[in-house]
């Protein structure tokens, strides 16, 4: 018997059922569409998160103070966490700046303050840093002027305001010269910087920068940094510029470690290439985990795909005690029951595919308006390869019982059934 | 072609059913066998296994020289397809699928080229007087229609023995009439019939009657006036 016969059969009977077909191939067609958003929406979010640390500047590197630790590997939970290691000075910075592969350094320091203006107040993240910072990021500071390196020096009191916290304290007013207070310290508002929107979901709009010094000193009460970003004069040399700077910071903190392992040390150091590439990979695990999730529901379609084709199985006893009288053997029952069950999920599948695009489709939307970033919109061709081959395979695995159950049966008796 | 030697079917069950209790014949090629008797008598149970859809629990039953015991499910398969139609009483055509698809079943199941499919299935309807109502459904036939449509399927394969169980049972007698008119054209045809039927008038048709009771056979013997049904239609 072609197969081509087995189709137009399956088809036929799925046709005549329509209703029943379709409640019983939604368990799958919510399935594959699950998965298939998922794995969209997690393909975009990695291109948006990956894109974005690659347009801070591909030649950045990035030293953190604590050992390397494999367990915790993203930056973002070092920033989180407080830096308990106070072995990261600015003199450290200064010693990287005169590194001959090094173009730019720039020292952070991080904290959260209620920033007061009047009487409008609001708790804020202040970081200090230096002039390089903005130099190393690409920011312009559209009104006003950036703090200098003078200023950095003596610890003046000065403070650069991103553009959605200068519009929140000042409104319509020109905030250039204003007193603010942080921690019950003046400082004088000297510039403001251009719109910068969200980036690794920190609003860095509402950020606001110090000079280094004043922030460790009248801020904070330390005189170590939390982390220090390097730029490397070019591509090329990011990997000589990595080893160096391990060398001089183990040589600047006395740590003996001659076969450079990096569990030993009291820092990190970090190209931007692979932080980037560690997030893309945490991403994608997450975007996995989800599918999973998703997949369950998969499972509970082909157990409705199975139950149906046992009462189908059941209805049809006559037609295959028919069949076998008329010469059809085990082989062709069997196949003709499975290509039923993959039908079935095939449809599903499709179906759950179209929903799958439609969905990552809005949500990507919706994502993008509710982070205000740029939310590329992807069709992931990994999760409609998945998709179809998994619909194909639940039809098979919850097919085959109730296929082999039909093929089994006796042509007498199945003749005799009413 | 057919013989049977001491067969047995027993049911098994808390109290087992004996439907054959010790049945031997033999059939030649071209005869035309009317098996009659009452419910319950096990006509049924022994067209089913001289039909190759059942296996006695004892006795040898032999199709050709072939044993029943010598062959597998999927070769008995085979063989039904290749040498045997059947022709129920309750049809058991496809629903939802036309004249034309039903009775190119067993050609679907034999390795025929799909052609050729289609023009053996045209001539077992011809054969049938049914060329007009290929591309109907069998809802949309009459009783008789329908049992005409299942004997088209049962010689579309030339099968040499045609095993029909009271064909005429769910029809009127006009149709029925027509039904046997079909059955022994295909006897003078060459074809072996074997029928099952409890109407000693339809027995009357066939040319010899094996009579069951309890499982036994209690006669056997050649019609002495055999009925034509072309005859019955003229009435």
């Amino acid at each position: 018997m072609s197969i081509l016969y087995s189709f137009k059969v399956a088809w036929v009977a799925l046709k005549t059922n329509k209703v029943r077909s379709f409640l019983t191939i939604l368990g799958i067609v919510i399935g594959i569409a699950a998965v298939v958003a998922m794995m969209s929406l997690g393909a975009g979010a990695q291109h948006l998160i990956v894109g974005q640390i690659m347009s801070m500047g591909s030649n950045n590197i990035f030293i953190e103070p604590g050992a390397f630790d494999p367990k915790k590997t993203s930056i973002m939970e070092a920033r989180m966490e407080e830096a308990e290691i106070k072995t990261l000075k600015i003199s450290d910075a200064q010693a990287i700046k005169n590194l001959p592969e090094i173009e730019e350094v720039a020292p952070f320091v991080i904290g959260v303050e209620k920033v007061i203006y009047k009487d409008v107040s609001k708790k804020v993240t202040f970081i200090g840093t230096t002039p390089a910072a903005h130099i190393i990021e690409a920011t312009e500071v559209t009104l006003g002027r950036d703090f200098t390196e003078a200023e950095v020096k003596s610890q003046a009191r000065v403070a650069v305001l991103g553009y959605k916290i200068a519009q929140d304290l000042f409104g319509n007013e020109n905030p250039i010269g204003k007193i603010i207070r942080i921690k019950k310290t003046n400082f004088r508002v000297i510039g403001v910087l251009e719109e910068r929107g969200t980036q690794t979901f920190m609003d860095l709009d509402e950020f606001v920068y110090v000079p280094v010094t004043t922030a460790q000193k009248l801020l904070l009460g330390i005189d170590h940094l939390k982390w220090i970003v390097a730029k490397a004069k070019s591509k090329d040399v990011i990997d000589e510029a990595v080893e160096d700077i391990r060398l001089l910071l183990r040589e600047r903190h006395n740590i003996y470690n001659p076969t450079g392992d990096l569990t030993k040390d009291d820092f990190k150091v970090m190209s931007q290439v692979e932080a980037a590439n560690i997030l893309s990979s945490v991403m994608g695990v997450f975007t996995l985990f989800l599918s999973s999730i998703a997949a369950i529901a998969l499972v509970v379609g082909g157990i409705g795909i199975m139950n149906i084709m046992l009462v189908s199985v059941t209805e049809r006893t006559k037609e295959i005690g028919l069949r076998k009288a008329v010469g059809a053997r085990k082989k062709d029952i069997l196949y003709q029951f499975l290509i039923e069950a993959i039908v079935l999920t095939s449809v599903g599948g499709v179906v759950g595919i179209v929903l799958g695009i439609l969905g990552s489709f809005f949500g990507s939307l919706v994502f993008g308006k509710m982070l205000y970033m740029q939310w590329k919109f992807f069709i992931s061709l990994k999760a409609i390869v998945l998709g179809v081959g998994v619909a194909v395979v639940v039809g098979l695995v919850f097919g085959i019982y109730p296929a082999r159950k039909a093929s089994q049966l006796s042509p007498i008796e199945a003749l005799r059934y009413e | 072609m057919i013989e049977a030697k001491d067969i047995k079917k027993i049911y098994p069950g808390i109290v087992p059913t004996v439907a054959l209790d010790g049945v031997s014949f033999l059939i030649k090629e071209g005869e035309f066998v009317a098996i009659v008797g009452p419910s319950g008598s096990g006509k049924s149970t022994l067209m089913h296994i001289m039909g190759f859809l059942d296996r006695p629990t004892s006795g040898v039953y032999k199709f050709r020289g072939k044993s029943i015991d010598e062959l597998d499910d999927d070769q008995l398969a085979r063989i039904r397809n290749k040498e045997m139609g059947f022709v129920f009483q309750s049809f058991n055509l496809l629903p939802r699928t036309t004249v034309l698809d039903n009775v190119k079943l067993p050609l679907l199941y034999s390795g025929i080229a799909r052609e050729q499919q289609d023009r053996m299935a045209r001539e077992a309807l011809k054969k049938v007087g049914l060329s007009h109502r290929l591309f109907h459904y069998p809802n949309q036939l009459s009783g008789g229609e329908q049992q005409r449509v299942a004997i088209a399927r049962a010689i579309v394969n030339h099968p040499s023995v045609i095993f029909a169980d009271e064909p005429t049972g769910n029809l009127d007698s006009k149709s029925g009439q027509q039904i046997m008119d079909i059955l022994q054209n295909l006897n003078d045809q060459g074809h072996t019939i074997i029928l099952v039927t409890h109407e000693k008038y339809t027995a009357q048709m066939a040319k010899r009657i094996i009579q069951l009771k309890d499982g036994r056979i209690v006669d056997d013997q050649i019609v002495a006036h055999r009925r034509l049904a072309k005859d019955g239609l003229i009435k």
